[in-house]
């Protein structure tokens, strides 16, 4: 039996005014239907460019050595009228960031019938009626096809971009980092329907991400990449219990599981952690909210409870976890703390006393309570070096006492060793971790007592993402700096976090210690969260949705 | 401290000098540009000012082009050559005056609006939406009715009426750049105002403004030209005074194109010049509008 897709040493290389990059580098992989392949790996990794190499997408300085077969037909010797058919009709995308690939200005059903026009030459009322058929594919009504992309969520969204792969019937779908965007709840529901359709329909499933515990949970076999290599690949199950090369490793341990007492306090980092010191479980209680509600008006006008009604502690040396989906209220939460966001009642306390609300009061506030936002690529000014970027919160207020000295402590403090290296490069020449050290130095110039962190790691890769909760780790326990973790990920709150608060629709279900919310939960919507973490275990591939 | 950054200031002036350099017409306008502004400084070292005095000009009337006079002289024969070239300076002058005076308006308008939005921006926006929609032309000619009749009431009136355009296209850029994380920072830093704008805003502003600059400098000739035609002009010698001179002396009806081709011509030229400048300036300064790379 031909297989559905069969990769042969393909090889990659892109020009570029550096030079020639290789991409991809002989990589061999093998497909057949009703299988799903997973290919992790991080950002630059190549996976990407595989993807686009099997529908011959690839930009025009890419050079291709090597042969991909569909279906036992070369990709590479086909002339164009038959690559624009086998696009889409044998294998088509799901293009990652959904929230990007759909056409804002057209209704979906319209975007979804496109491929069925152009492939099928379908009429107008033949494509909507499968239109239809494919929504409730998805488990979305009819009525959806109506809906421009703005009024979808993200799960939608997604769905949508399934149907529309699904559109043409192919044999083939590969999946670029289908639930990335998502969070956890949503990813479960996205996993478990592209599962059901493998198995109903029988098609190929080509599963790309840099997150191995969805993998995990979804396919059979895994290949992992590093450089443009596969560098491992087997059994799902074996490569994530028994991971063999080194860069598997890290990418599994990036995710650990939630009960596993290995990986508690111990997040992913090449560097010790420092021992645990004497700890005052009565701590004074440096950052607090009381009765919080942030109210924003809607369209029509009427109040939305964006945070209704919170109460929260954070004491120094302690790391607060707050954990909740996309939309809960989390960062509204966080800006409030900050005094970036006016709350409509209730206060927010600092060492014993009300956050000021004066323009001088709040400069002296913010001091103490420092920000890290989340995609350190947009953080950082582009146009400012890590020093002025450093050297900001500082001179703001005006502590010019020895500033050189205070920026070099402050990146040695983030672990950007040897600082003076570091000090002159632009954002844009250094890696995303790197980015995010200098974020966090950028706090720590200010010597706070509170770092409030929105999703610090969610835009890093896998192997970094240790790296920069470790750090968050060790500042605690070297300075005693409390911080409050903004995350989606409750494997983040496993690995660091001494307290969880749970938030869920602007409230906070549930607060205690780690172990206690993690391992007992008493609220369903916290029960609903660690349901929903993709889950390794064997017997369960396909959580019944 | 500073080193860096003016080392790396003057490596991104060289790169954007690189591209600038690439654009054949930018560089003709901006030589021309050049050589013109040299000049018009000169101009009172070089030209022998009792030749554009009416009663000491030595010329009969309206002479036509010779080896004495290349092009030919005005109704007072005074040399057309020696007026065209003394012109330059009164058409620079209120050009780059006017074009200074909107530019500060302008950029400060549109900063302030979309830094501090609400009622503020509301009440900055209207007002410039009020002057947008004033035809300029009637706007400075009532200014000059009412107001003493001088140079610096041109350059007020064309500056009053060209502030709008770059306001709205500061404000435009101003709101792009405060919707990114690194002014959530600098703010959660505890930068107050000043700093944002001072520190973020304007760095990546102004580079947009100055490109926007060059192009409002032709437009502010055109304007003067057309007021000073429409014989709203205070007493000095410019291109669009000698139009009008020209206009009402007869010289056409007389068949003196001479009198009439060279301050149109130059017109013509200054502003071709300053729009290749501007649009050359654009492609390099506007990532947006640089082509596929």
């Amino acid at each position: 039996m031909t297989p559905l897709l069969e990769l042969q040493d393909l090889g990659v290389t892109y020009r570029t005014a550096g030079g020639e990059v290789e991409a991809v580098r002989g990589v061999d992989l093998a497909l057949e239907p009703g299988e799903t392949v997973g290919i992790a790996g991080e950002s630059g990794s190549g996976k990407s460019t595989v993807v686009a190499s099997v529908l011959r997408l690839l930009p025009k300085s890419a050079k291709v050595t090597g042969r991909v077969l569909l279906d036992g037909e070369d990709v590479g010797a086909m002339r164009w009228g038959r690559l624009r058919a086998a696009r889409w009709s044998e294998a088509s995308v799901v293009f990652q960031g959904a929230m990007h690939a759909l056409n804002p200005v057209r209704r979906v059903g319209k975007q979804i019938a496109e491929p069925l026009r152009l492939h099928t030459g379908a009429s107008a009322a033949e494509a909507e009626a499968r239109v239809h058929e494919l929504l409730a594919q998805v488990d979305l009504s009819a009525a959806k096809a109506k809906a421009y992309p703005h009024e979808l969520s993200g799960g939608q969204k997604q769905r949508v971009m399934i149907a529309m792969a699904l559109a043409c019937a192919p044999q083939l779908v590969i999946a670029d980092e289908p639930t990335t965007a998502l969070d956890v709840i949503v990813q479960a529901q996205v996993l478990d329907l592209l599962g059901r359709l493998v198995e109903e329909r029988g098609i190929g499933l080509v599963f790309i991400t840099h997150d191995l515990s969805v993998l995990a949970a979804t396919c059979s076999r895994i290949a992992v990449m590093y450089q443009g290599l596969i560098v491992e690949t087997g059994n799902a199950k074996e490569v994530i219990t028994a991971p063999r090369h080194e860069h598997t490793k890290a990418l599994a341990a990036a995710f650990p599981e939630v009960g596993d007492p290995v990986s508690r306090y111990a997040p992913a980092t090449a560097e010790p952690l420092p021992e645990e010191g004497e700890r005052d479980p009565q701590s004074p209680v440096l950052l607090s909210a009381r009765e919080l509600r942030v109210h924003f008006r809607d369209r029509a006008g009427s109040a939305v409870a964006a945070v209704g009604g919170v109460d929260l502690d954070v004491r120094r040396d302690e790391i607060v976890a707050l954990v909740g989906q996309s939309g809960s209220g989390k960062t509204t939460l966080a800006r409030t703390l900050l005094g970036l966001q006016k709350p409509t009642a209730g206060g927010v306390y600092y060492d014993g006393g009300p956050v000021p609300t004066s323009a001088s009061g709040l400069r002296d506030y913010r001091r103490r309570v420092q920000l890290v936002l989340q995609d350190p690529n947009s953080a950082l000014n582009p146009r400012h070096t890590v020093y002025e970027s450093v050297a900001e919160g500082p001179r703001i207020h005006g502590l010019d006492a020895d500033e050189p000295g205070t920026v070099v402590a402050a990146l040695e403090a983030a672990e950007l060793r040897p600082a003076e290296q570091y000090l002159t490069r632009l954002p844009h020449e250094l890696s995303g971790g790197q980015r995010q050290r200098v974020v966090i130095a950028g706090a720590l110039a200010l010597n706070p007592s509170v770092l409030v962190a929105d999703e610090p790691v969610a835009s890093l890769d896998a192997s970094v993402r240790g790296e920069i909760l470790g750090l968050l780790l060790r500042l605690r326990r070297q300075l005693g700096l409390a911080g409050l973790v903004i995350t989606h990920d409750l494997g983040l709150a496993w690995n660091i976090a001494d307290r969880v608060a749970v938030m869920y629709r602007g409230e906070l279900v549930e607060v205690g210690p780690v172990e206690q919310v993690l391992l007992e939960p008493r609220h369903d919507y916290t029960r609903a969260l660690l349901a929903a973490m993709p889950s390794p275990e064997p017997d369960d591939v396909w959580p019944a949705g | 401290m500073s080193a860096p950054v003016w080392a790396r200031r003057r490596a991104a002036a060289v790169q954007a000098w690189r591209e600038f350099r690439t654009n054949t017409g930018g560089l003709l306008g901006a030589a021309f540009i050049a050589l013109l502004v040299v000049f018009s400084l000169l101009a009172p070292l070089l030209i022998d000012q009792d030749g554009l005095n009416v009663v000491t000009a030595t010329g009969s009337p309206l002479e036509p082009p010779s080896g004495a006079y290349w092009l030919g002289t005005d109704e007072s024969g005074r040399s057309v050559l020696l007026l065209t070239l003394w012109g330059a300076r009164v058409s620079l002058l209120v050009g780059f005056a006017a074009t200074l005076l909107s530019v500060v308006v302008g950029t400060l308008v549109g900063v302030v609006s979309a830094h501090f939005g609400g009622w503020i921006s509301a009440v900055l926006m209207r007002i410039t939406d009020f002057f947008l929609v004033l035809p300029a032309l009637v706007l400075a000619a009532v200014l000059m009715a009412v107001l003493p009749k001088s140079m610096w009431t041109v350059i007020m009136a064309i500056g009053v009426t060209s502030w709008p355009t770059t306001a709205r296209l500061v404000r435009a850029q101003t709101l792009s750049v405060e919707s990114r994380p690194y002014i959530e920072r600098s703010k959660a830093l505890g930068g107050g105002h000043t700093h944002i704008i001072g520190k973020h805003v304007l760095p990546s502003v102004l580079p947009l403004v100055f490109a926007n600059t060059t192009l409002v400098v032709g437009g502010s000739i055109i304007a003067e030209s057309t007021l000073a035609f429409l014989g709203m002009s205070g007493p000095e010698i410019s291109w669009g005074s000698m139009l009008d001179r020209a206009n009402q002396s007869g010289a056409v009806t007389a068949g003196a194109w001479w009198y009439l081709l060279p301050p149109g011509v130059a017109i013509v030229l200054v502003v071709l010049s300053f729009t290749l400048v501007g649009r050359a300036l654009e492609t390099v300064l506007n990532p947006r509008l640089k082509g596929d790379r």
